[in-house]
């Protein structure tokens, strides 16, 4: 008998290169910002996509986080430190058409301190009580004391169009700002694209047509579309993915020194934890080095309560003693505040495979000392929670005096004290900094990191396709 | 088709969507973490008035009872609520985020089911042979690779294979057909592999069963040609486990497109949902869950009356 075939229909695909438009940067992070309103995103993706591409501040931190002009041209500070006068750039326009000026200014700083629209940022400047528009281009600003980070500060403050003052829905879905793009579309989930700002002031920037970013959560198909030339630029990858996209051909990790932190946080209301001895001890039983090695990659470097990239302010680690490792002086401490036996503590860890495999090497070291670790995971909803309910009279007051000072030299003696009192007994081991690390595709050139993890130089950036 | 059958299953729809709101409602409060703190962050100046104030706005300090009540005597008036995050009605953001998740599983359904049929048909006639093992051991491993190892292997491949295809993300078929359709090449063969492995097995089961009953070898002694016996007779009896087969698996499709959105950043009601449970979005999950599960119900509803179109025996 003849057997039959049956013919197997296969699904006709039609592979077309996607028409090549103008030029895109396509740019591929992990999650979709709930709003854009920049006195009021918290999120880190969001921050990435507002400032220095939609938004600008008054001034602007470089690379070498040093404080330079952007939308003000220059300053005064009077000799008290209470009065500041910002001379502003002329001739600049916001993506809507509208003259900016000092009006502008004035609206932005009352609308981030409101108690109506609650800034997240509000205390950053909150030192300033009084805003007095002189001219068209000059706006000053009045402190109630002395606050030598008033400058670094104002970059991180958006200025928004003096319309937007009371209104606390409109720049969420459509920003609208100074910067070299203005926002173009937004696909929930999907991508937000931000195009060319014609009207930008510095003539013939930015040299991309448009930049896209796209929310892709799976971390493989990140990279993977960062290989086959789908995406351009992977912002802010974890050390381990760093690593990886490191040798492949095309690809360029650019890194830098991060400012943000790993640490082992302890509430200093439970239990031994509270006798600074023991948090000593619990210093004293880390291998640091072991950690980044271990956890990280060897990417990072041990360090202090300050970021080493604060190069100007941060102790080098070498003057903390409970830095390195002793555990037989751990033991004597815990002696000393009578800890006997083994101690229990449960450690609340975030599920994130670089924090998961710091903890379970914090856990082994601390296990020398006689702490019994239990770990827990816990989502970024519920850790945010966790507290180290630590209030230090001698601290404040350096704190205090590192914010009202504005000798530099009377401001790094008070934060100097500040750092060896928490490094040691105050209620965070510090651990690492590790490196924050963008990726770019052969495509990309002129791009450089900045520490703060922003997008800084998406002017700067041209593309060869 | 009665009356009386319609209108009894449309009750039952109701008791089904009764009942998983009032589950789903539990489920997200008892996961640990709330909206509240999440919404605030750990950065901002969180004062106990804040927290207070926001918790009073969304609502969250009544009892979990007079929290359903609300909700539910709310959704009977057509409105199911506003995201706490965006402040649109959910029903916008479900209705820009479901047309991606229709695509992509109406194209799987289409894929899976439609090309079972003939392989399935294919495996029952072929038994035994080489051909047929080969294609059956493709079945099992169809259905025991995951979607999500198929779906990077898949982007891998194309990556390596043809540089510069677009893959990944979603662009709308009205805005341009051949990119959208460009792009679901991958996603629906990663979701579709599994359905089509499982109802080809079906098929040939059934096709084998239904071969070796009496009247086909009647249908054969009068002389109907084998073709004829196969597609006429045989299986159109196979179809009615087959089509049943279908109605349930559209239930693992939609959980699969879950995972398949996730791999190919496509923004369907998978990312949409997923998103809502990590920022525990209350209205947006119970929205979203709810659409869910109506759709899967209707599905099955559609089902039940197409055994009545394709076996005449089956009325009520």
């Amino acid at each position: 008998m003849a057997k039959h075939k049956l013919a197997v229909a296969l699904l006709a695909t039609s592979f077309l290169t996607g028409a090549a438009s103008a030029a895109t940067l396509d740019v591929a992070m992990d999650t979709s910002p709930a709003g854009l309103d920049p006195h009021l995103v918290t999120a880190f993706n969001s921050v990435l996509i507002v400032q220095s591409n939609i938004y600008q501040g008054l001034t602007d931190t470089t690379a070498g986080l040093q404080v330079v002009p952007n939308l003000a041209d220059s300053w005064e500070i009077s000799a008290d430190g209470l009065t500041y006068t910002f001379k502003l750039h002329a001739g600049v326009t916001f993506h809507d058409g509208s003259t900016f000026d000092a009006e502008d200014v004035a609206a932005s700083i009352r609308r981030v301190q409101s108690t109506e629209i609650a800034s997240p940022l509000a205390s950053r400047i909150s030192p300033i009580t009084g805003i007095e528009v002189l001219d068209p281009l000059t706006v000053r600003f009045t402190l109630n004391a002395p606050f030598a980070p008033l400058l670094s500060s104002l970059a991180g403050i958006a200025i928004v169009p003096a319309e937007a003052e009371t209104n606390k829905e409109a720049l969420q879905q459509v920003p609208v700002g100074t910067g070299p793009f203005k926002f173009a579309e937004w696909q929930p989930n999907g991508f937000i694209s931000l195009v060319k700002f014609d009207g930008y002031r510095e003539a013939g920037k930015p040299h991309v047509d448009e930049v896209k970013f796209h929310f892709v959560p799976e971390a493989a198909t990140r990279q993977v579309g960062l290989a086959s030339g789908e995406y351009d630029m992977l912002p802010s990858i974890d050390p381990a993915t760093a690593l990886q996209l490191q040798g492949q051909p095309g690809i360029t990790v650019h890194q830098t020194r991060d400012l943000g932190y790993t640490l082992v946080g302890m509430n200093v209301t439970r239990g031994p934890l509270g006798d600074a001895r023991v948090r000593e001890a619990v210093n004293m039983l880390l291998d640091r080095q072991e950690i980044i090695d271990g956890a990280l990659f060897g990417s990072g470097v041990p360090g202090g309560p300050l970021s080493p990239a604060l190069v100007d302010w941060a102790l080098p680690t070498s003057e903390y003693a409970c830095y390195t490792q002793n555990v037989d002086g751990a033991k004597a401490l815990l002696a000393a505040a009578g800890v006997t036996g083994p101690v229990k503590i449960v450690m609340k860890v975030l599920p994130r495979q670089d924090t998961r495999d710091i903890a379970q090497v914090v856990q082994q070291q601390l296990a020398a000392g006689g702490f019994e670790v239990e770990l827990v995971n816990q989502e970024i909803g519920q850790f945010v929670t966790n507290v180290f309910k630590y209030d230090d009279a001698g601290l404040n007051a350096l704190l205090d005096t590192g914010r009202n000072v504005t000798d530099p030299a009377a401001r790094k003696a008070a934060y100097d004290a500040a750092q060896r009192q928490l490094a040691c007994t105050g209620p965070i081991a510090h651990i690492a900094y590790g490196a924050l690390s963008t990726a770019t595709g052969p495509n990309v050139s002129g791009f450089e990191i900045n520490p703060l993890g922003r997008l800084t130089s998406l002017v700067d950036v041209t593309l060869a396709k | 088709m009665n009356t009386r059958f319609l209108i009894g299953r449309l009750i039952d729809l109701s008791f089904v969507l009764l009942g998983v709101s009032i589950l789903v409602f539990l489920m997200i409060r008892l996961i640990p973490g709330d909206a509240v703190a999440i919404m605030l962050g750990a950065n901002t100046e969180i004062t106990p008035d804040r927290i207070a104030e926001l918790r009073d706005r969304l609502g969250l300090d009544d009892p979990l009872v007079v929290q359903y009540g609300h909700w539910l005597w709310r959704a009977l008036h057509g409105d199911l609520g506003t995201s706490i995050w965006t402040g649109r009605p959910v029903l916008n953001e479900i209705s820009v985020a479901i047309w991606p998740t229709v695509e992509l599983a109406a194209l799987s359904v289409l894929v899976g089911a439609g090309l079972s049929i003939p392989i399935g048909a294919f495996m029952a006639q072929a038994r035994g042979g080489a051909a047929e093992v080969a294609v059956r051991v493709g079945a099992i491993a169809g259905l025991t690779i995951p979607s999500f190892w198929l779906g990077i292997v898949s982007i891998f491949l194309v990556a390596k294979l043809l540089p510069g295809v677009s893959a990944l993300g979603y662009v709308p078929f009205t805005e341009n057909p051949l990119g959208n359709l460009q792009r679901m090449v991958l996603p629906v063969i990663a979701l579709s592999l599994p359905m089509l492995a499982n109802l080809s097995r079906l098929v040939r089961s059934a096709m084998l069963d239904a071969l070796g009953q009496d009247y086909v070898r009647t249908a054969r002694a009068k002389g109907a040609s084998r073709r004829r016996v196969v597609y006429r007779h045989a299986l159109r009896n196979a179809l009615i486990p087959f089509v049943t087969s279908v109605g349930v698996s559209v239930g693992y499709l939609l959980g699969g497109a879950i995972v398949v959105e996730q791999v190919f950043a496509i923004p369907g009601l998978g990312r949409l949902v997923l998103g809502a449970i990590s920022e525990r979005n209350y209205p947006l999950v119970q929205a979203t869950i709810l659409v869910i599960t109506a759709t899967f119900v209707l599905v099955n509803f559609a089902v039940d009356l197409l055994y009545a179109a394709i076996d005449p025996r089956v009325t009520n």
